[in-house]
């Protein structure tokens, strides 16, 4: 039979050139990768070049830093690069620490309750709605933020003389790092829910039926097998939370409030409701800049440090999943 | 087969893009997004009621972006509410209609009048008490602007605050629509916005005495303090723009139509006849 068909025609000729598209479309997205990191960093380097390491440590007013670089290059002047970043990297540090430290625990246990304690209707139920809100768009959440949170907060939490104390240096109004804080919490905890109760259905049943054969009770049971078998996806949620966190602009642009202020944990309960901005509004903020080159190089060195800091975190994961294989399937 | 279907999923492509291109001229235009509602009313009102051959494109993407374009040739014209600079070299400005840089307050605030000084004052950070205006509430300011994106900032830094950066505990937002809604939740703010966003919920202050109102608005002789053309922008002197871009402008700046529509989608007509 085989001698009828051409040798081009064959089954074997189709299977190899699907091999091949495919090949070939893997070979484009990795090329495509790879122009995408070399045009952020050459696109970065004069920034870079010019602030060394001072570029990651605080000194002066980051808003009058972008400000000078911006009109330097719009006024064809000698380029200014001057810049430090720290109030803005201190800034993405509290609220995606902050956020995700929350959401670490809360979706911990939301996902212990669904896999191995709701009701079966219940956990039916649940399923679906977390999937969903893991898939709400980050603007509908900063809408909300916007209109609900940030005026409740600037209305009825903040209090007269805590605005009086600070009067002249920020405002606040509510748009504040607890604002940002919380509904990135409920933006990135979905997401963590429905990786680690995949994790926890993963667990091997065996391994739990035989906790709770020898007597022990269904809480320990979950604590010490269900939950530290499925140790790997909860690394895995984690890191793909703090992913989304980091580069999380739209949201954070609307409701952290638009200053390059650094908050201070010494002053107090006002902590809280100081307005901060971290890198990735930044960029969303300053779009409008990138015709001047010094402030083009700007951004594009922030860019490159988020995407620095995405990569080094997806190896972290990787890394921390491979160590803990012997755990567990995830 | 193959070929075929490819061939007819083509042409039924061009099919759909036919229409538009049948001896129509299509004007492409970018640039301020404070002038955006009126000149896409002008735009909509031209192309249905007096020549139908004609379409626009016009994307919002600031002023100042916008002259570049003008300058490099990718747009025909461009929309701006700053008066020119050194660097639009090579563009002429035409004056288009005219707006109002309107200074709002929260309705529970009892301040009726703010003088340019005390505005400058508040958005500096030197001010930060009402009780400083003469308002009895005697909180602290909360005062809300653009980010540097808006083509209103440009214009509220060079009228009020002399071209110095506002203060640090300015809360800059990256819409127009955002600082009026801050403003409506917020009864300690102060905001600034054009005159098509005072709607309810907003109390318009009087500035050095005078009200910002479209019969107010005015540049010369100057009335409302925070008057402004907004501008359209053609490349060299605006003799080589194209017949139907001409046309339009002359339309847009004299006719009776036009100057309804302008004043309809919330901008104030500076030469059409009444």
């Amino acid at each position: 039979m085989e001698e009828q068909f051409p040798q081009e025609y064959g089954p074997k000729w189709s299977d190899q050139r699907v091999e091949r598209m495919l090949g070939a479309l893997v070979c484009g997205v990795v090329g495509l990768l790879l122009a995408l990191i070399v045009t952020v960093f050459v696109r970065a380097w004069p920034s870079f070049s010019h602030n060394g390491l001072a570029w990651f440590g605080p000194g002066g007013n980051v808003d009058d830093q972008l400000n000078a670089i911006f009109l330097s290059g719009q006024n064809g002047l000698e380029y200014v690069y001057t810049f430090h970043a720290w109030p803005l990297i201190w800034s993405t540090l509290l609220i995606t620490g902050g956020a995700v430290l929350i959401s670490l625990f809360s979706a911990l246990f939301v996902a212990v309750f669904i896999v191995e304690f709701a009701p079966e209707w219940m956990s039916n139920v649940l399923q679906p709605v977390i999937r969903f809100l893991a898939s709400v768009p980050s603007v509908i959440y900063g809408l909300i933020g916007v209109v609900v949170l940030v005026p409740f907060i600037g209305n009825h939490l903040v209090t007269e003389p805590q605005k009086a104390s600070v009067a002249g240096v920020i405002s606040l109004t509510g748009y504040s790092l607890m604002a940002a804080v919380l509904v990135l919490t409920v933006m990135i905890a979905p997401l963590m829910v429905s990786i680690f109760s995949d994790g926890l259905r993963a667990v091997k049943p065996g391994w739990l039926e035989g906790s709770l054969a020898l007597g022990v009770n269904r809480w320990r049971t979950t604590w010490k097998i269900g939950v530290r078998s499925a140790r790997p996806a909860i690394v895995a949620g984690t890191v793909l939370a703090v992913a989304r966190a980091i580069g999380e602009a739209v949201m954070l642009a609307m409701i952290s409030g638009s200053v390059g202020f650094a908050p201070n944990p010494a002053d107090g309960l006002i902590f809280v409701y100081e307005p901060s901005r971290p890198l990735a509004p930044t960029i969303v903020k300053n779009i409008d800049q990138l015709s001047s080159p010094p402030a083009n190089a700007t951004l594009f060195a922030i860019a490159a440090v988020l995407l620095f800091s995405a990569a080094t975190f997806s190896l972290t994961g990787y890394f921390a999943r491979r160590a803990m294989r012997k755990y567990g399937t995830a | 087969m193959r070929t075929k279907t490819l061939a007819i999923a083509a042409i039924s492509l061009l099919g759909l893009a036919a229409p538009a291109s049948a001896g129509a001229v299509t004007l492409i235009g970018s640039g301020s997004v404070a002038a955006q509602p009126v000149l896409q009313a002008l735009f909509a009102t031209y192309s249905k009621q007096v020549n139908k051959k004609v379409h626009f494109v016009y994307t919002p993407n600031g002023g100042n972006a916008g002259v570049k374009d003008v300058q490099n040739g990718t747009s025909q014209f461009a929309g701006q509410a700053r008066t020119p600079l050194p660097s639009d070299a090579g563009t002429t400005y035409i004056k288009f209609f005219l707006d109002g840089l309107c200074l709002d307050v929260n309705p529970k605030n009892p301040l009726s009048n703010i003088t340019i000084q005390q505005t400058h004052d508040i958005y500096r950070g030197l001010i930060t008490n009402w009780s400083q205006v003469g308002s009895s509430l005697g909180t602290t300011i909360d005062p809300v602007g653009r980010d540097t994106n808006g083509g209103t900032y440009n214009f509220f830094l060079q009228a009020v605050l002399n071209n110095e950066p506002p203060a640090s505990n300015v809360n800059a937002l990256t819409a127009d629509g955002l600082v009026v809604n801050a403003v409506k939740q917020d009864p300690n703010a102060i905001g600034y916005a054009g005159l098509a966003w005072q709607k309810k919920g907003l109390k318009t202050l009087k500035v050095n005495g005078v009200p910002c109102a479209a019969k107010k608005i005015s540049v010369e002789p100057l009335k409302y303090p925070l008057s402004r053309y907004i501008f359209l922008v053609l490349p060299g002197d605006g003799s080589t723009s194209p017949k139907a871009l001409l046309k339009f402008i002359d339309w847009a700046r004299r006719s009776k139509l036009a100057g309804t529509v302008i004043s309809k989608a919330g901008g104030v007509p500076a030469f059409n006849k009444k």
